[in-house]
């Protein structure tokens, strides 16, 4: 099992939770089911290029992305890119 | 009659409320907190809010209990195969029997017919056979100003930045560009286009019919025939014909308020004066009427950041992208700061707020 934790701005959107445990198979099933999931895809399912993604500390991205498997994962953080204003 | 001002800002939804003389406000803490809010409104009990950012899906959220809390919309997108993404949304309208209505960038519109849980993208936009030749404003390509005809609910008129307004006459099935003497000073080749011109803010008057105002990135113009002809007004005495704030008077249709910026090139507003000009002969001549506003100001104005309300008199708002709010309950004699030191003010709207 993992957890899935949400930045401060996200968490409001939830109910004020911030954690989420998942059994999801996947870091894309993970995320799909997460309350907040319309605010991180696109209307493509695409994630949304300024959303980032930690698992164990490991950029998302660079490690097997949306299809990469939760199996062994402790800890998936969403983190706001530092772009923007 | 009206008590709060609903200010989106940068940084959350700011409720300013008023008392009945419209002259005393407060701001109370915000709502949405540290969401861009685009626009919001309070329409039968439900508050609604188009946020975005830069990073998150563009959406619109709602609450039901006045802010307490709040319920995301399902995604609002457009179908995969037109290639594009919702990039912003800008304003959402209130439509015939329960209707909402929803613009944004890429000139898209949307509909909910559930009370904004889900929206329909709409097609005759998408699929208009010129939209491939369409170009943003600054702003981007922004379907910003939607009016529904009080009378006709088949005729829906709207403003996209920088393609000129539109109209449709069967429900938005189809959409007719209606832009006849609208000037688009920033394309030489061709000034006067059937399409192409940079609406900034289109309003529509309801207590006469066929008449809408626009302020437009050349000029202010009225029509009286639903847009089939427009004339332009900003030459009887305006200092610019660039601006985007516009205020109208539902007491009278030959009244209208804009606040003019030097340019394009410089969005501050003109004379080094936060100036608002009244017009009360439906143009042909204009005043200023900014008693109780700064006489000295170099401030810019968004498009989305200006109301006014049903009151008698009625109640002028607008906000300023340095954070001010200012309200004034007698339609534009004097003005009144409502609320400052908030984030950049991106849109305005006045609403009775319960007790």
């Amino acid at each position: 099992m993992a957890v899935v934790i949400l930045p401060s701005l996200l968490a409001a959107e939830s109910g004020g939770q911030k954690r989420f445990e998942t059994e999801a198979a996947t870091l894309g099933e993970a995320l799909r089911t997460l309350p907040v999931a319309v605010l991180l895809f696109d209307e493509h399912g695409e994630l949304r290029p300024l959303v980032n993604v930690y698992v164990d500390g490991i950029d998302a991205r660079e490690s097997g992305g949306l299809d990469a498997p939760l199996a062994d994962a402790r800890e998936v953080r969403l983190v706001q890119s530092v772009a923007g204003g | 009659m009206p008590n709060t001002i609903l200010v989106g800002t940068k940084k959350g939804l700011f409720l300013v409320h008023g008392d009945e003389s419209r002259t005393k406000w407060e701001a109370a803490e915000p709502l949405l907190e540290g969401w861009e809010v685009m626009h919001a409104i309070l329409h039968d009990g439900v508050l609604y809010a188009a946020t975005g950012g830069m990073v998150y899906s563009p959406t619109v959220q709602r609450s039901q209990d006045f802010g307490k809390s709040w319920e995301l919309a399902e995604t609002i997108g457009l179908p995969e195969e037109t290639g594009e993404k919702v990039q912003k949304l800008w304003h959402i309208e209130p439509g015939h029997e329960g209707e909402l209505w929803l613009g944004g960038a890429p000139a898209v519109l949307f509909k909910s017919t559930d009370g904004g849980v889900t929206w329909e993208a709409n097609q005759g936009l998408l699929e208009h056979p010129t939209r491939g030749k369409w170009q943003p404003g600054a702003g981007g390509l922004t379907c910003h100003s939607i009016q529904l005809d009080p009378t006709d609910r088949d005729r829906i008129y709207i403003g996209i930045s920088a393609v000129g307004t539109w109209r449709s006459d069967d429900g938005g099935k189809s959409w007719q560009p209606k832009n006849k003497n609208v000037w688009a000073g920033f394309n030489p080749e061709n000034e006067y286009p059937e399409w192409g011109q940079c609406v900034h803010k289109l309003l529509l008057h309801r207590g006469k019919e066929g008449r809408l105002w626009q302020q437009n990135h050349c000029g202010v113009y009225r029509t009286d025939d639903g847009m089939e002809t427009w004339e332009r007004l900003d030459e009887n005495g305006l200092p610019s014909d660039f601006g985007f704030p516009l205020m109208l008077d539902p007491h009278d249709p030959d009244a209208a308020y804009v606040i003019p910026q030097i340019g394009a090139e410089n969005r501050v507003t003109c004379d080094g004066r936060l100036g608002v000009y009244r017009t009360r002969d439906a143009g042909a001549s204009w005043e200023l009427a900014s008693n109780g506003l700064p006489e000295q100001a170099y401030v810019s104005l968004y498009r989305e950041a200006s109301a006014f309300d049903s009151g008698s008199p009625a109640g002028l708002y607008f906000g300023t992208h340095q954070g001010v709010v200012y309200a004034s309950p007698d339609a534009g004699d004097t003005w009144v700061e409502a609320a400052s030191e908030l984030p950049p003010v991106f849109s305005v709207e006045v609403a009775e707020w319960p007790s």
